[in-house]
């Protein structure tokens, strides 16, 4: 009698427990949804802030300020600013550096990242060890600048916003990681046939390359469309602005009616706060339509990187 | 001899490494050189060669100010900020975001959290001002809440803070990918066995999860420490920009060194600054790998 009624109560003590944990469990489970969701929309909210705001009038933006949910709605921004010169100037110089800027980087970068990768390469070490160093000490802001402006000459020039960005060593080194992934035969195979190393290069391994050509590609088309730091130090000339710098241009105070109009006289006051906004939309909205593509091809090359170190 | 023969003999692979040799040349080796403008009191029109050489007078000029403890110290301080909670909270996120079962769930989130990685600093900027200007949103809930507007732009001793929330915010989606590539590599065998001796969700993720990745986490803390005393421009000065209220917690050596340089002109004492930066970088480097072979032998980077 004794002994069952203490393994009775040994049995449901044992079920309590296993339904406390499971109860922990559950609210555990909870807890990490909610952080999950709420650490989402924090990130999502800003360019909703953005977007939103962006349709207001100035008006309504001098009486209540930035609000999530704006109560009048108008176009003067982008009115304001498609009718200007500024907006669209700048979108093709930023266009003009991406494409021309990505197009001459991937090509640069395969092929360099090949011979750091190739094993019949006597020096392929020396030279990946040079480009480590190159990434981890840069050759330093002062010099930099008068290699640029003053022996490359290169000052207000659309080039100077393409060239010193051609060969990224953190994304040779995802390349070299790939290119040794390649089975060593299909060099031999080739060689047997009598084909050059270049001939190799570019029938054979760039066509097996290019997923990782494309993510590569997308990581230097971003690169090229947010920069803003050589336009800031190299382009005095409001023609050659990308949109980056016309952003901040808009930010810090200066006429914004002579700057978005391009020396065209409007007849209404400039929406200041809304046109920084709708250049902000405008600039990220590539990106934005482009995301499910991009954050595809971003996750493939981090996961790259991060295995190879 | 072996040199040439070397070349000649694969002449067609070293071609293909021409443009990127050139490259590096070009913007990262010659320009070292400008290290030499840090003893000199430069002109551009004289150039590198024929400027006045001045001995250590920009670093003395440097060193005898209070400015360069400040940087100094600013961009080691940030920099640990950003490095502690940045890689500490995409951790927690990607192990949250392992455990959650939805699929769904799991996609649609990361989506979002990913899409600030992608955005430039200058438009980060522009979203803080909307919720840190006197009429932004924040100030709007304080004053529902009943609480007084606060001067976010004046208020010195929080930025530290507002900086590394932001760091969090644009780069907890991309190194909580980092760790889910290396999460998913777990063996689920693991996870079984612990399941049936009864650990807990938490017991698995501290005693299974975290122990699997410590490289994966050591590799990215020694990456953050080897660049410890090189700050993010990009950020700082897309944030802060010129508004020198802020200096006193935000100003970082390569905001200084710009600023010597694009505003005030003074080639001699910028490059000085950038030297004293690469010798502490250079170091910190050495040092770190040597700890990090003491430590983890697999995760040294050379």
């Amino acid at each position: 009698m004794e002994n069952t009624a203490a393994a009775l109560w040994q049995k449901t003590a044992r079920t309590r427990i296993k339904t406390d944990r499971s109860w922990g469990e559950k609210a555990f489970l909870l807890f990490m949804y909610a952080f999950i969701i709420l650490f989402s929309l924090v990130c999502v909210v800003p360019f909703w802030i953005v977007l939103a705001n962006s349709f207001t009038s100035e008006a309504n933006f001098l009486k209540y300020g930035y609000q999530l949910f704006p109560n009048e709605w108008s176009l003067d921004a982008y009115n304001y600013l498609l009718h200007g010169g500024q907006f669209l100037t700048s979108y093709s110089n930023s266009l003009l550096v991406t494409v021309i800027g990505t197009v001459l980087s991937v090509v640069i970068t395969a092929m360099f990242a090949y011979v750091l990768a190739h094993p019949k390469v006597k020096y392929r070490r020396i030279l990946a060890f040079l480009t480590y160093l190159a990434m981890v000490l840069g050759g330093g802001l002062v010099g930099f600048y008068i290699m640029v402006a003053n022996w490359l000459h290169l000052k207000d020039s659309l080039w100077v916003l393409i060239l010193p960005y051609l060969l990224n060593p953190f994304y040779a080194f995802i390349l070299v990681a790939f290119y040794k992934s390649l089975p060593y035969e299909i060099n031999e195979a080739a060689t047997i046939d009598g084909a050059g190393d270049m001939y190799l290069f570019y029938r054979i391994i760039v066509p097996i390359s290019t997923p990782v050509i494309a993510t590569v590609s997308l990581f230097y088309a971003i690169q090229y469309w947010n920069d803003w730091y050589l336009a800031l130090l190299f382009i005095d000339n409001y023609k050659l602005h990308p949109l980056q710098l016309m952003i901040r241009q808009l930010m810090s105070n200066l006429n914004v009616a002579s700057y978005v109009g391009g020396g065209a006289s409007y007849r209404v006051a400039a929406p200041t706060s809304a046109i920084q906004l709708a250049t902000v939309c405008l600039t990220i909205g590539p990106i934005v339509l482009l995301y499910p593509f991009l954050q595809k091809y971003f996750v493939k090359g981090i996961t790259i990187g991060a295995v190879k170190g | 001899m072996g040199f040439i023969k070397e070349i000649a003999k694969h002449r067609q692979l070293y071609v293909l490494a021409v443009p990127g040799i050139v490259f590096l040349a070009l913007f990262s080796y010659i320009p070292m050189f400008g290290h030499l403008i840090a003893f000199e009191r430069f002109q551009p029109v004289k150039g590198v060669w024929g400027s006045k050489w001045v001995g250590l007078n920009n670093f003395k000029f440097f060193f005898g100010g209070h400015d360069w403890l400040r940087v100094t110290f600013n961009t080691v301080y940030l920099n640990l900020l950003f490095l502690l909670f940045g890689l500490g909270f995409a951790i927690a996120l990607a192990i949250m975001i392992n455990e959650v079962g939805s699929k769904i769930a799991k996609k649609l989130s990361q989506s979002f959290i990913f899409l600030p990685y992608f955005i430039s600093w200058l438009v980060v900027s522009l979203m803080m001002l909307a919720f840190l200007s006197t009429d932004g949103i924040m100030n709007h809930w304080l004053q529902q809440a009943g609480i007084d507007a606060v001067n976010w732009y004046q208020r010195v001793q929080l930025w530290p803070f507002i900086l590394t929330f932001v760091y969090v915010w644009k780069f907890a989606g991309y190194y909580s990918i980092i760790f889910l590539a290396a999460i998913v590599g777990i063996s689920s065998e693991y996870y079984e066995s612990a399941k049936i001796d009864g650990a807990t969700r938490l017991q698995q993720m501290v005693y299974i999860t975290i122990p699997s990745i410590r490289s994966v986490i050591v590799v990215l803390m020694l990456l953050g420490v080897g660049r410890i005393f090189f700050g993010d421009f990009g950020m700082i000065y897309g944030i802060v920009g010129d508004n020198s209220i802020l200096y006193p917690t935000t100003d970082v050596i390569d905001t200084y060194s710009f600023r010597a340089l694009r505003q005030l002109g003074n080639f001699g004492m910028s490059s000085a600054v950038v030297l004293y930066q690469s010798v502490m970088g250079l170091l910190a480097i050495l040092l770190f790998n040597r700890l990090a072979q003491k430590i983890d032998p697999d995760s040294s980077l050379f």
